[in-house]
């Protein structure tokens, strides 16, 4: 009975395995997923936890601080349409904070940490195979669309082992046409995010809308789980889906109607199937590490149709089944939808 | 978009962009870009086949002014880009420029890395102890006591030596020069060009706009003295250091310091690392059903 339903997941996800599964690290994966991406270069800021990708090779990763930091660059790259892969292994904060997991950086990755009319896609992994089959997806993405690709894991997903399937490589990315190569043939290529016409600026603004607005259209993922019927609708990401996976089943043995919905894209967020689900359902709950960032995206999803709650832990703490369990009775028993 | 002559033989103007320059009239980076042209036309090389990376700052307008693949980074970035550009594809001819304040407040940190690395890159610093493009703050060059808008009674502060700072770190070439003297100018930076490894230029670059009296290219022409006029051996470091200590007090132009034995460059012996780790490499596909176990 405990199985996942409508699963939209495609792209590096499906990708024949011929090998053996291995265990591995969540930051081990990442490293490896882009490998089998065709990434050929890294820069890394190592930041406890996402020190491993750093020591390991690929792509540019860091963490809190360490992002803090990029943002300048990453905006620079949206405004030029420069395609990069960066993965952030959220740590606990502000300021230093600590090196336990949190999902406090939502804000600062989802809805841009950096200046400018820009976003980013933003993968979030549950799990070491999504660490490597997602890194491999935003490889694609970035290039496909131009632009920055953020993976946002928790340093839970980061530094716990799990076995990996690694899939076969993607074969080739596909030719830049718009690159400089430092030869006669590509010296009209101008990438540029500067555009001091306000009228030239506001174009340019423009088309990067409209290649958002495609993104939204087109590259939602989400997986759900015991949704069927489903009054109460709990939305966790990242560690948390995995153990809001075991309360939804235990508290259904207990004949409690809820049901997951796990955003795996956080931009673009499932706002299309969460209003769906407001239909069908009396009220939400969203499980975060974190003050509560995400719960407003599932907010805005469903314009306040039905009640949203929130249950998060900060610190680098991460609340066990039988916590999230409670919160689901609880919320059954208030909200009347038992 | 200039094409090149058929003969191979560029001229200053190969490398002149159609764009025109907005700097103030009388900018001492006017002359540096004509020394920028005459260097690179000596030089030699296809426009294609050089980078000219920069920060963000008036001087840092700089690579779109010729027809070199110009990058204009963002405030205190060049060096970092420029080594990534040098490290990805040595062939190319590699520039990175910009102001005091790029290179020394923000960028200061890259200096010494890049310095440590050495890697083939001719730096060109437009210093004039002034943010020009944000109107006129105290730069980390500023003299002691200069009065900005942002230091009305006057800075705080000693000013960084670019100079001692960067021979500290073991740059291996290092120049300083002025508009006051476009010939020699156009010789050190073409000399730096030819140095192989980082080469640090340091040029006095007047900014009429914001700058001190005492810093404008009349001035210059003053109090300038040529290194060579007193018989300075630019290939003794102790020395280099001694005349440039007076940073700031003197105006020295010319060469303080040529390492005679050019040290290794880091793209040099990263490409002779890969030779030595190729030798016993196993096939591709293995590498990677390798690489995945480990
Ligand atoms: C991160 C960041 N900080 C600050 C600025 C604003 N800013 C632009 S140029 C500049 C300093 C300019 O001085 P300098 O580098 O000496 O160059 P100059 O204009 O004098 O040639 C500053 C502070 C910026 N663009 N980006
Ligand atoms: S403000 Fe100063 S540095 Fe900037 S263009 Fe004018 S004179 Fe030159």
């Amino acid at each position: 009975m405990a199985q996942d339903a409508g699963t939209n997941v495609k792209g590096a996800l499906g990708l024949p395995a011929k090998r053996t599964p291995i265990l591995i690290k969540g930051n081990d994966a990442i490293v490896k997923g882009a490998i089998l991406a065709g990434a050929r270069s890294y820069f890394g800021y190592p930041i406890t936890p996402a020190s491993e990708i750093a020591e390991t090779a690929s792509r540019t990763a860091s963490s809190g601080p360490g992002i803090s930091l990029k943002q300048e660059g990453i905006s620079y790259c949206a405004g030029a349409e420069l395609p990069c892969v960066i993965a952030t292994i959220m740590r606990g904060g502000p300021g230093l904070g600590n090196i336990a997991p949190e999902q406090s950086d939502y804000n600062q990755v989802v809805r841009i940490g950096g200046h400018g009319n820009y976003r980013t896609p933003v993968y979030a992994p549950a799990s070491g195979q999504e660490m490597c089959d997602l890194t491999m997806a935003a490889f694609e993405t970035a290039d496909r669309y131009r632009t920055p690709v953020m993976i946002a894991a928790d340093g839970f997903t980061g530094q716990m082992m799990e076995p990996v399937v690694f899939p076969d490589p993607i074969p080739a990315l596909p030719e830049k046409d718009w690159a400089t190569r430092a030869d006669a043939a590509t010296r009209r290529n101008l990438i540029s995010s500067i555009f001091l016409e306000p009228d030239e600026l506001e174009e340019h603004n423009r088309h990067l809308q409209r290649k958002y607005k495609e993104i939204e259209e087109k590259e939602v993922r989400f997986s759900e789980y015991m949704i069927d019927g489903a009054k109460l609708v709990v939305v966790g990401y990242g560690i948390v889906s995995r153990v809001l996976r075991t309360a939804v089943h235990l508290a259904r043995e207990e004949g409690i109607p809820v049901g997951l919905l796990r955003p795996i894209t956080l931009f673009p967020f499932p706002k299309k199937r969460l209003e769906e689900l407001a239909r069908q359902a009396k009220r939400m709950i969203t499980f975060e590490l974190s003050n509560g960032q995400m719960i407003e995206d599932v907010r805005l999803s469903i314009h306040d149709r039905i009640p949203v709650d929130f249950y998060g832990r900060m610190g680098g703490n991460v609340p066990s089944a039988e916590e999230c369990l409670d919160v689901i009775r609880r919320a059954a028993k208030e909200g009347g939808t038992l | 978009m200039s094409t090149m002559p058929p003969c191979g033989v560029l001229t200053p103007k190969d490398f002149k962009s159609e764009l025109r320059p907005i700097w103030c009239p009388g900018c001492g980076d006017y002359s540096v870009l004509q020394a920028v042209y005459r260097a690179l036309a000596a030089v030699n090389r296809p426009p294609h086949e050089i980078a000219f990376v920069s920060g963000i700052g008036c001087s840092s307008r700089i690579p779109g002014y010729t027809t070199a693949y110009g990058f204009n980074s963002v405030h205190g970035r060049a060096l970092p880009i420029a080594q990534g550009i040098k490290m990805a594809r040595p062939d190319l001819l590699v520039l990175a420029a910009g102001g005091d304040g790029d290179g020394f407040s923000i960028g200061g940190g890259h200096v010494a890395h890049a310095i440590r690395r050495n890697v083939d890159i001719t730096y060109i610093v437009m210093d004039n102890q002034i943010y020009g493009l944000t109107k006129g703050q105290l730069s980390p060059t500023s003299a002691r006591g200069t009065k900005t808008c942002t230091s009305r009674l006057g800075s705080l502060e000693q000013p960084v030596n670019p100079l001692l700072y960067v021979l500290g770190y073991g740059c291996a070439f290092v120049a300083q020069g002025t508009p006051a003297d476009m010939p020699g100018l156009t010789a050190i930076i073409e000399e730096a060009i030819r140095y192989p490894g980082f080469a640090l230029v340091n040029i006095q670059s007047p900014c009429v706009t914001y700058g001190e009296e005492d810093q404008l290219i009349k001035a210059h022409r003053a109090r300038m003295t040529t290194l060579e006029s007193l018989g300075h051996d630019p290939s003794d470091l102790i020395k280099a250091m001694d005349k440039a200590q007076h940073y700031g007090t003197e105006l020295y132009t010319g060469v303080f310091y040529r390492n005679p034995e050019p040290p290794a460059t880091f793209e040099g012996l990263a490409a002779e690392r890969k030779q030595e780790m190729m030798k016993s490499a196993p096939p591709r596909e293995k590498i990677l059903d390798l690489f995945l176990q480990k």
